[in-house]
């Protein structure tokens, strides 16, 4: 048994404790991913006022997605409202990804979220303006943590775990996280963003049961049982230091988007001056997708033009990469 | 099962409505499983924390049968997993780099995972009423311990969060809803152990737009004999079963009076 089975087994799994624990693991080789190689397409996006639909349509073109016919689920990352820092997918990246969708021939685009510390997702929702701004913004969202449920056989471990049916339904599931540093994962991107998949009426707020899985090991598991998927990582203006709430605005300037969400957090966290090997659940999530810079086919702008370093927390200063 | 127990709380001894709180009751009793657990849906199998609302149900309706003995059995068996030899060594140690207080029972979510703030809250209000019928040694120390690790997660500006004011010693900021919550589970307790929560709990009420949160704040205030005024009390009609039953319970003519636990255990 290892130091975090140990820890899991203990109950340590709580937050703040058991991530408090000293993080630093002896770097490893990450092995090669899937045969082949994934496509990421980085698009420079100064602001939120910019034609963003047609950037969005660029990268779906890019990476070679096609979602005509297809019912598609955007989650965005939505999770707490602080006037003074940018804790959301902006609602200028949902509206565009709800044009971008349809024109290109989706047969149903809806937007699903469930926070994982409060409950009150339709006040946060009001917060984060997206009421404002989506149009039928009732008529499109579920509150995920409150949706009806269906079990799934085999989820990490467990014989039965349940998911909302908005989330099983979909054909297509599109992450739309937001570009952050993570006080206990050291970067949230598209691949935890499904952490506001799992309902909390079943599982709670926080979503505890996830810790207790392990949260990297809740990361990959959930990615491994939603394949039908595809990223936008809203980097326009992203979050450094103390994240995922509590850090500062970083203007970074990008979409980041793929089919691939192992090589889409892979190519943030280089955007991010993050070494992605480094981060454990890309670590653990090597065997779907690829990690490796030489096996992601980088389409639009390229790592090294839009690079700048994020703030890290002291904690997590290890994960710079050199 | 929430919407549902919250509604039957709001409608409780309200004109016509006591046909369709029985046929609630009934649906909520067929959720209960053999080891006196609650299931949260008909969709999911295992029991959760809203065996807690179970309880409390039962004892408003005036119901105490070997079922609800079982509910309240379970109450007790049931126990946050953090608190444990191995995490309370940790502690002991200095080992972890968290101000979490590890010493206390509280109650968790789902049986085998930590304490957090709203299911040691909601138990507490189900505990303090079973006190009366199911009293014992185990149960007025549950209590006890259960109020203890409500007040040890204090975040610093004075109310709480979920259940964890901090990491990496950045301290995180508390949640008015969770607030009203704690404070529900805490009456009783002294006037000085929260003199500063319930302050929050006004300026939280005063300053936060949630629906959700002011209702659970007006139900806190109120069951700590505080009569709270504000936009609460306009008439509307939230778009959501769960939501209006709280609003309704939080309303100086509402039913808060139900989650009232003068008693102590």
């Amino acid at each position: 048994m290892n130091r975090r089975k140990f820890l899991i087994a203990s109950g340590a799994a709580i937050g703040g404790t058991y991530a408090g624990m000293k993080l630093e693991q002896k770097p490893e080789k990450v092995p090669d991913g899937p045969s082949g190689s994934s496509a990421v397409s980085i698009l420079r996006a100064r602001s939120y006022s910019e034609d963003l639909a047609s950037r969005i349509r660029e990268g779906i073109r890019q990476c070679g997605l096609d979602v005509g016919g297809k019912r598609v689920l955007l989650k965005p990352n939505l999770v707490e409202f602080d006037s003074a820092t940018v804790i959301n997918t902006d609602a200028a990246v949902i509206v565009a990804a709800l044009e971008a969708f349809h024109s290109l021939g989706a047969s149903e685009v809806k937007i699903g979220e469930g926070p994982g510390h409060r409950r009150d997702t339709f006040d946060l929702a009001n917060d984060a303006h997206y009421r404002a701004s989506i149009p039928q913004f009732e008529s499109l969202f579920t509150d995920l943590n409150r949706d009806d449920v269906s079990p799934v056989a085999n989820f990490a471990g467990e014989a039965r775990f349940y998911f909302p049916n908005t989330v099983l339904a979909a054909d297509l599931i599109v992450s739309l996280a937001k570009m952050k540093t993570h006080h206990w994962a050291g970067a949230t991107l598209s691949m935890k963003n499904f952490f506001g998949i799992v309902p909390g009426a079943v599982y709670g707020w926080p979503k505890n049961k996830l810790h207790y899985i392990g949260i990297p090991e809740s990361v990959v598991a959930l990615n491994r049982q939603f394949r039908n998927t595809f990223a936008i990582v809203d980097g326009i203006v992203g979050m450094e230091g103390n994240g995922p709430i509590q850090g500062t605005p970083k203007p970074a300037g990008v979409l980041v988007m793929g089919r691939d969400l192992v090589a889409v957090d892979a190519t943030c966290c280089r955007i991010m001056g993050i070494d992605p090997e480094k981060i454990e659940y890309l670590r653990l999530a090597a065997d779907l997708g690829h990690v490796h810079a030489a096996r992601i086919e980088q389409r639009g702008e390229t790592v090294e033009s839009v690079h700048s370093n994020f703030a890290l927390i002291k904690e997590y200063e290890y994960l710079r990469l050199a | 099962m929430e919407p549902t127990a919250y509604a039957m709380l709001a409608l409780h001894r309200r004109a016509g409505a006591g046909t369709a709180c029985d046929r609630a009751w009934r649906l909520l009793s067929s959720w209960q499983l053999s080891d006196g657990s609650v299931r949260p849906s008909g969709a999911v199998a295992d029991g959760t924390w809203v065996t807690a609302l179970f309880v409390t149900l039962a004892f408003v309706r005036g119901v105490n049968d070997a079922n609800v003995g079982r509910a309240v059995e379970r109450l007790l068996q049931v126990a946050g997993a953090e608190h444990n030899l191995a995490m309370r060594t940790f502690s002991y140690f200095h080992l972890l780099k968290t101000k979490l207080n590890v010493s206390h029972e509280g109650w968790p979510w789902r049986d085998g995972n930590a304490s957090w703030i709203e299911p040691t809250s909601l138990t507490l209000v189900a505990l303090k009423k079973a006190a009366a019928t199911h009293p014992s040694s185990e149960l007025a120390l549950r209590v006890r311990e259960g109020e203890a690790l409500v007040l040890s997660r204090r975040c610093s500006d004075g109310g709480w969060n979920c259940g964890n004011p901090n990491v990496f010693n950045y301290d995180l900021p508390s949640y008015p809803e969770s607030t009203g919550q704690a404070l529900v589970g805490l009456q009783g307790r002294s006037e000085s152990e929260l003199a500063v929560p319930l302050g929050a709990a006004r300026r939280f009420r005063t300053e936060t737009k949630s629906s959700l949160a002011k209702a659970w704040l007006g139900i806190a205030l109120r069951c700590h004999g505080e009569n709270p005024s504000g936009p609460v009390e306009e008439a509307r009609v939230a778009p959501d079963i769960m939501l209006a039953a709280l609003e309704s319970l939080a309303h100086p003519d509402g039913n808060y009076r139900l989650l009232k636990t003068e008693e102590r255990a």
